[in-house]
């Protein structure tokens, strides 16, 4: 019989805050109209918690992911989601209040990934009404 | 086979736990579905073909309202049973609640037989409402359940948790507010014995209403002050409302503001994201203050005094006749409903126990002194003759994989979920066929696991013959690795106007690819000159060698006539290199003070050789091979010097040739140039490879030694480590035959020293004087003197430590022309 062996991590919190904190200016930085490159400051900051950030150890790092405009179910145990609007097929990720964060190691050449931060999403029906 | 019971449930009306006595501790079991969180929601939802209970039922509630069902407790042993539309069916009470303490089971993953519990009942539960929470334990596979009222198991976890201490014969009070409901209940113990006199509770009032005011009553005002709306409260509100995924937001914001609330002042509550009905942007941070919320949910904790105020009454007490309030349920957290319940009735609040769990705990503990009544029979393991044959793609780029499966063997009444290692699926309980077919969503870039369970109709785990299955995403499968280093040329900083090789892909990396690198720039380009060049040089070949043995992959420069004004060195430049399957190299640099970025993309269809920058190579390998043969020859080492000399007549040619290219030269010429070149500097590389290896080596041991000694003298355990780790890799990295990977060890060993020495005191006193020397040539000599003053008292004093900060101060008071110039070539180095 197989195990489940679920890999827990604890990652500081403060780490997820900081990757929250990046999460949100990426948001704001995408609705800025006037030309800019913040975007560019954001990956290099990003890159650094990715790569950066725990060298030395046989970890990889921190990363995120924006589910914005997926799909959703309940299935989808990397969201924590509310449902907004009045259908329940056919649901989207319409607003994402915290991104999915992973933490990555190495094991016997495998990138293994684990979610240490669920996202926080609002989502809706594709055919709801609203 | 342990004899008593030790399992203990808390089936709550909004969240339920599961926990065990283990050798006088209670322990939680987590949810394995729900990020460190050790409750469940009390929510199950049916769906055509599965169960799903917790977090993931929750969200459905409210919208789904025909499938979902939660707050069922209520209606335990009332006849009443909910009409589930999906599946059409009704499910009674007893059944669903059979189905909270089922999911129960599987947090727990200390292979333990669970045939045994001790369950929790509200004080208010009657015999027929405690028959049926028995029946739902039943029902989920318990063969001995026992019935625990909630505010004892609260009161046991307290006692348990003043061990030693005997509870005291009095009364005391547990005060029970969670997420959706609340109850209190007036405890007295006598004699050891623990029994609920009487209760009160309202089953519409919890946490989940306190954040719903702060947006009604606080949020929404706040807006409204700022923005117009004509029917702001409705809009979010209502489901059809334009604002209603705004509404849940802002719920979700409240909901974690009123938590900072609990340790802190004030929170902050962000809004954004819409528009007023004059078009303006809504984008505002209100502050909530303590007070303020206090203030909203005052009228609420005061109802539940008055329901307290009826206990005391009813039983003729006194507050004084009262111990304390054990505050329990997670809305206790908040520190007014603490302090309220306190001042209002004059009796102490006993905040000690965790609130969330206690329940469980105590009902552990309760668990722990009741005996096993029942045999004890096999497992819960089951063995049975359920055979998988699973298919699936192990590796895949999509996002999701097909897993079918064969079952043999007799499937009825069965049930399987496959869940993601890293917690992102689950697929929820579903029943067992002969065929399966199941998408399982990837996360990218990862390996993927996912465990296959099956389950009897009680949520017991059978074994089967399954494998766990692996899927490969992302990368690592059809992508080619790369058959050579992939590296990039900088200004050698050892060896003043040489260059070096960076790594950026190492030989074997798997392509697709990509790195950004950062360096500081050691020259100033001016917009408009030609002077000053960037050069972003990319080549293949081992790292390890010299720049000019490698090929060329794709080379850039930045002139000033390129940038929009003046790059100053010191600033940084950032180089993304990215490799394509089809090996198309795609270099970005972007200097960061200009914030320009300069793109190209090489292919390995076309060669990119710039002719001048060949010029100059060929010119510099000339020069490089005149300088050997000479040394080779001072030194009467005939061998080497006979093997160069060979090449000079080569070289010669190579030298004419190029200096005959024009640079508009649209032949191939320049790439079988390049090409001789680079046959030329390997060559000259490995006829002078044995006199560079003696070099660094004979430097790598003066510096060990050296390092040796102060180790002794003044090292720290880190330093001996690293120095170890060095002297353990030497035999691997002289058997390198690589000088750069013997001087890479050499540095390494020199900064320990440079780290020990900067702790010495004649090597701090021996700077500070040269400093001291040096004064009159300093940037600011106001500050200069004042340092060299604290830098005469340190010495006095001997405080080493503050003589090194002046130190460092004095040193970067000296301008910038005083410290040694780099080489430039490239532009940025190492």
């Amino acid at each position: 019989m197989q195990e489940i062996k679920k890999v827990t991590v604890k990652v500081p919190q403060a780490y997820l805050d900081f990757m929250n904190q990046i999460f949100e200016i990426e948001k704001k930085a995408a609705n800025l109209k006037e030309e800019n490159s913040i975007q560019r400051n954001l990956n290099k900051m990003k890159g650094i918690l990715e790569e950066e950030f725990f060298k030395g150890s046989s970890t990889i790092g921190l990363t995120y992911h924006n589910p914005l405009g997926e799909g959703y179910s309940d299935t989808r145990t990397d969201c924590e989601a509310t449902i907004a609007g009045t259908g329940v097929e056919n649901l989207e990720i319409i607003e994402v209040i915290k991104p999915i964060i992973f933490y990555a190691y190495q094991e016997n050449d495998k990138v293994i990934k684990v979610i240490v931060q669920p996202a926080v999403v609002i989502v809706q029906s594709k055919n709801s009404n609203l | 086979m342990e004899n008593t019971i030790n399992f203990g449930i808390d089936l709550g009306t909004t969240n339920s736990a599961i926990a065990k006595f283990v050798k006088g501790e209670v322990i939680i079991f987590s949810n394995p579905q729900d990020y460190g969180r050790n409750t469940l929601p009390s929510v199950v939802s049916y769906r055509k073909d599965k169960i799903t209970v917790g977090s993931k039922a929750k969200e459905y509630l409210e919208r789904d309202s025909k499938s979902v069902v939660g707050v069922f407790k209520r209606k335990m042993g009332t006849s009443e049973s909910f009409k589930i539309k999906s599946i059409n069916e009704s499910k009674t009470p007893i059944e669903l609640s059979a189905q909270v303490l089922k999911e129960l089971k599987t947090f727990v993953n200390t292979g333990d037989a669970l045939d045994a519990v001790v369950i929790t009942i509200p004080a208010s539960f009657d015999a027929i409402q405690s028959n049926a929470t028995k029946e739902a334990g039943i029902q989920a596979g318990f063969k001995q359940v026992v019935l625990l009222q909630e505010p004892i198991a609260a009161s046991l976890a307290y006692a348990n948790m003043k061990k030693g201490r005997e509870m005291k014969d009095g009364q005391w009070l547990v005060y029970d507010l969670g997420g959706g409901t609340f109850d209190v209940a007036l405890i007295k113990i006598s004699e050891g014995e623990m029994k609920v006199l009487d209760h009160e509770g309202d089953n519409f009032l919890g946490g989940a209403d306190f954040d719903n005011m702060i947006v009604e009553k606080l949020v929404i005002p706040k807006i409204l002050e700022k923005h117009s709306f004509s029917n702001l409260e409705d809009e979010m509100k209502s489901a059809t409302g334009k604002f209603n995924a705004k509404y849940y937001v802002l719920l979700r914001r409240a909901e974690e503001a009123k938590i900072t609330l609990s340790s802190k002042t004030s929170a902050e509550i962000l809004i954004d994201g819409f528009e007023d009905e004059d078009g303006n942007e809504v984008d505002m941070e209100i502050i909530i203050t303590r007070s303020e919320f206090n203030e909203i949910i005052k009228p609420n904790i005061d109802g539940t005094i008055d329901m307290i105020k009826k206990i005391i009454t009813r039983n003729s007490l006194k507050p004084i006749d009262v111990q304390f309030t054990l505050m329990v349920g997670g809305s206790t957290y908040i520190p007014y409903v603490r302090s309220r319940v306190e001042e209002v009735l004059q009796i102490p609040s006993n905040c000690e126990i965790d609130p969330t769990t206690a329940v469980a705990i105590g009902a552990a503990y309760y668990a722990a002194t009741k005996p096993k009544e029942i045999s004890t029979g096999d497992n819960n393991k089951k063995q049975t003759s359920i055979s998988i044959k699973a298919s699936f793609n192990k590796a895949s780029k999509e996002k999701e994989e097909l897993f079918a499966a064969r079952i043999t063997g007799d499937v009825t009444g069965l049930s399987y979920r496959i869940i993601r290692q890293d917690g992102g699926y689950d697929s929820g309980i579903k029943k067992l066929n002969e065929r399966i077919n199941e998408d399982l969503p990837l996360v990218d870039g990862a390996y993927n696991f996912f465990t296959f369970t099956v389950y009897d109709n009680q949520n017991n785990v059978i074994e089967t013959d399954i494998e766990p299955i692996g899927v490969n995403s992302g990368f690592g499968i059809s992508g080619q690795p790369i058959p050579e280093d992939i590296c990039l040329e900088v200004d050698d900083y050892d060896n003043p106007g040489k260059t070096r090789l960076q790594l950026i892909f190492q030989k074997n990396t798997i392509l697709p690819t990509k790195k950004t690198i950062t360096h500081q720039l050691n020259k100033t380009v001016i917009k408009g000159s030609t002077d000053e060049v960037i050069r972003v040089n990319i080549l293949e070949g081992s790292h390890l060698a010299l720049p000019e043995a490698n090929k060329v992959i794709g080379f850039m420069e930045i002139t000033g006539n390129m940038i929009k004004r003046d790059v100053g060195k010191g600033s940084d430049i950032e180089i993304t290199i990215t490799m394509t399957e089809s090996r198309d190299l795609n270099v970005a640099a972007y200097l960061n003070m200009v914030d320009q970025e300069f793109k190209e993309i090489f292919n390995p269809k076309a060669r990119f050789t710039s002719i001048e920058f060949l010029k100059e190579q060929v010119e510099d390998l000339s020069d490089k091979l005149e300088l050997e043969i000479q040394e080779a020859t001072d030194k009467e080492d005939y061998e080497t010097a006979g093997a160069l000399n060979k090449l000079k007549k080569e070289m010669e040619t190579v030298s004419e040739e190029t200096d005959n290219l024009t640079n508009d030269d649209v032949t191939d010429k320049r790439y079988q140039l390049e090409d001789k070149k680079r046959k030329i500097a390997q060559e000259i590389d490995s006829a002078t490879k044995n006199k560079r290896i003696q070099q660094v080596k004979a430097l790598y041991f003066e510096v060990k030694e050296e390092c040796l000694k102060m180790l002794d003298e003044n090292g720290n355990d880190h330093e001996r480590k690293t120095y170890n780790d060095i002297v353990a890799q030497e035999k691997a990295f002289f058997a390198t035959n690589s000088p750069m990977k013997i001087q890479e060890k050499s540095d390494e060993m020199q900064s320990i020293l440079s780290r020990i020495r900067w702790r010495t005191p004649e090597f701090l006193t021996r700077i500070f004087q040269w400093c001291k020397n040096n004064q009159t040539k300093m940037n600011d000599q106001a500050q200069a003197k004042s340092l060299v003053d604290a830098g005469n008292f340190a010495v006095e004093s001997q405080n080493w430590e503050r003589l090194s900060e002046i130190n460092s101060g004095l040193l970067n008071l000296l301008p910038k022309g005083a410290e040694k110039e780099a080489t430039t070539r490239i532009g940025f180095g190492l």
